[in-house]
């Protein structure tokens, strides 16, 4: 019998006879296919701690799996594989490979907080789910997500001027998400810009793109933040040991 | 000067009503088969006590010292009541030790008597050393050596309590819930990882029942402060690789069959009647529930009533209690007998 939904099934886990032959009748080939049950092996005990070192996941230990976050969630309304409650409960018992089988759908969360405000142990779901996806990333099982790419790139202008220049994010970030700068619907919202908005604010915007304004006496506080960030990020490191996972890939090679 | 009161039994519950009783000028006699009063804690080596959080040699031995030291309690250890005859307020019990004695009541304080885990062997149990019972841990606690594995001494890194041992089970004929384990577990798994910081503690549950204010002391703060995990799985089979114990059930939550190496693995063992319960039934004339723990009459005359007069019980000898409960119970009982003697001395005047 052919087997539906086969992608659903980890190659390992099928088992098919070239040769059986059962009381008599012979079942070779896909007549015999069965599938063995995905056993857990063993709890990844790093991982809750992981991803609690990670803003947003600090009270995911919390949780008591009592669904309220997966009810009110928007996506799960739309994908019921979107279970936010299942991925906590699969970080809590570190069942990292089961985690890893969703990893293509866990940064799909829209960050709208239903979930935050349903929960009755402030785990703060939503939290979880960024600091989630952020550990797939940092961890190489996700490329980064678009809106982390969004993300940064707003921050680094931020960090550098103090201000924000919108052309110029939008460019970089359809260069870094390797999109052309041609989107229809773009084109369309600058001519309806140039139609309607008043002209000394398009001149203002149009120079903005050449010469970078900057917040006055802005260096002291670049540095606090670059300080900051830095300090972080070496923390967020350690805590996922990325620098052994480095390091043990390196002799690998 | 009125008869004195039979108190069977030295546990929390036997203790507080001999405790009352004496208070109030009445004299009692307290048997015990054992050769040390205090019950189940102070025989079976308690660590630290819900919810009072202290150790139970003293909050129990507190108990003990204070009744053993009255003059009006008549303590006789190492003691039971083989023969008892005669009715409410004219009694004669006939001890073990060969004395008879008369009596106006009894209160039966007997308590319970552990469940014994070899009974499930698919646990573990008695196969393998690691595999132990919540008793022995607390006995590790409270001994002071710690929490050990008893194979060669090591320090546990991952610890498997498993619930309801004994308990909630039709299989073995035991369809109680012993009230207190789940309780009891998460404050263990609470004194484990503070010993043992690096030590993981999963609990397999099949509902947790930490009822009333039990939930924010233990099971919220096991989970929010100590990190416990739980895990809604009754454990099919605890069997060993020859290294580690090797725990197997399907974990409910993600419909996953699950087979997960363990150092230590702890039974949460429930409270079964009293195995002299049956025994304790004819001596008395007093009746058992269909589980075999000792019937009580309703609360609304008065409390600790059984069905034959005269003869009172309290504690976990008519089903699992708590310390506070049993003691609660000792104490009303011991209300009751006074309020009988009371009622009786003005029908006589
Ligand atoms: C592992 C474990 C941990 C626990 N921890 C806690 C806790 O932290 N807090 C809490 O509230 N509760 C706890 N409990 C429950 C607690 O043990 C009971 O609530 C308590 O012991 C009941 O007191 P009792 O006096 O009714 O009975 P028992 O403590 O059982 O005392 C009965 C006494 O009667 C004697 N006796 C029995 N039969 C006879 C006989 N035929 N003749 C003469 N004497 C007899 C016994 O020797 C014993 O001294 C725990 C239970 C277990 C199993
Ligand atoms: S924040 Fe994310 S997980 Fe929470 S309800 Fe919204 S989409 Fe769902
Ligand atoms: S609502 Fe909160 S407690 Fe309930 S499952 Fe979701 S995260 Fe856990
Ligand atoms: S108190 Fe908890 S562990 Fe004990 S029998 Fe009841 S449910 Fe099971």
């Amino acid at each position: 019998m052919p087997i539906h939904e086969k992608s659903l099934i980890r190659p390992e886990n099928l088992q098919v006879h070239e040769k059986l032959e059962v009381e008599g009748v012979d079942v070779s080939g896909h007549w015999s296919t069965f599938i063995e049950s995905r056993v857990v092996t063993d709890y990844n005990e790093a991982m809750e701690d992981e991803i609690a070192a990670l803003p947003g996941g600090e009270y995911i230990h919390r949780c008591w799996q009592c669904g309220s976050c997966t009810n009110s969630c928007t996506v799960h309304a739309l994908n019921p594989d979107f279970n936010p409650r299942y991925w906590i409960y699969l970080i809590r018992m570190g069942m990292e490979s089961e985690l890893l089988r969703d990893k293509e759908i866990i940064w799909q969360c829209v960050s709208c907080n239903k979930c935050t405000y349903a929960c009755p142990r402030d785990v703060v779901p939503e939290g979880v789910m960024k600091a989630t996806s952020h550990w797939l990333e940092l961890k190489g099982h996700t490329p980064k997500s678009h809106s982390m790419i969004f993300d940064e790139i707003f921050s680094e202008q931020v960090f550098k001027t103090g201000k924000i220049e919108d052309g110029r994010t939008v460019r970089r970030f359809f260069k870094r998400t390797g999109q052309a700068l041609r989107q229809p619907w773009l084109e369309e919202m600058v001519k309806r810009l140039l139609r309607n908005l008043p002209i000394g604010m398009l001149t203002r915007m149009g120079m903005a793109n050449f010469i970078t304004p900057k917040t006055k006496g802005w260096s002291g506080a670049r540095d606090a933040i670059e300080e900051y960030v830095a300090e972080q990020e070496s923390h967020h490191r350690q805590a996922l040991r990325l620098d052994d996972l480095v390091e043990a890939a390196r002799k690998e090679l | 000067m009125a008869k004195p009161i039979l108190i069977v039994g030295g546990g929390p519950a036997g203790l507080a009503a001999a405790h009352s009783l004496a208070t109030f000028g009445q004299a009692c006699i307290l048997v015990d088969k054992e050769d040390r009063l205090g019950g189940a804690p102070i025989l079976e080596g308690y660590a630290k006590l819900v919810p009072s959080g202290e150790w139970a040699k003293d909050a129990i031995g507190g108990m003990v010292d204070r009744v053993a030291e009255h003059e009006l309690v008549d303590v006789r250890k190492e003691t039971k009541v083989t023969e008892f005859s005669g009715e409410a307020g004219d009694f004669t019990a006939v001890l073990s030790s060969g004395d008879s004695v008369g009596v106006s009541a009894a209160i039966l304080c007997t308590g319970f008597s552990h469940f014994d885990s070899a009974n499930k062997p698919e646990w573990g149990f008695g196969t393998f050393p690691d595999v132990v019972t919540t008793s022995q841990v607390e006995q590790m606690i409270s001994s002071g050596q710690g929490v050990r594995c008893p194979s060669d001494g090591r320090k546990p890194q991952r610890v498997a309590i498993l619930l309801c041992v004994g308990s909630r089970d039709r299989q073995i004929g035991r369809e109680w819930c012993s009230k207190i384990c789940c309780t009891v577990s998460a404050n263990m798994a609470m004194e484990i990882r503070e010993e043992l910081p690096d030590c993981h503690v999963y609990i397999y549950y099949m509902d947790i029942r930490t009822y009333g204010l039990y939930e924010t002391k233990y099971y919220w703060k096991s989970q929010e402060e100590f990190k416990v995990k739980y895990i809604k799985a009754r454990i099919a089979e605890v069997t060993s690789d020859g290294e580690k114990l090797i725990v197997k059930g399907e974990d409910t939550l993600v419909k996953r069959p699950i087979t997960i190496p363990f150092d230590l693995v702890v039974h949460a063992i429930g409270m079964d009647p009293n195995v002299d319960n049956p025994d304790i039934s004819a001596i008395f004339g007093v009746d058992l529930e269909t589980h075999g723990y000792i019937d009580k009459a309703s609360s609304y005359s008065a409390t600790g009533l059984t069905n034959k007069n005269g003869v009172f019980v309290a504690g976990a000898a008519i089903g699992p209690e708590t310390i506070d409960d049993s003691i609660a119970q000792g104490k009303a009982a011991a209300m009751a007998v006074l309020e009988q003697r009371q009622l009786a001395a003005r029908l006589v005047s």
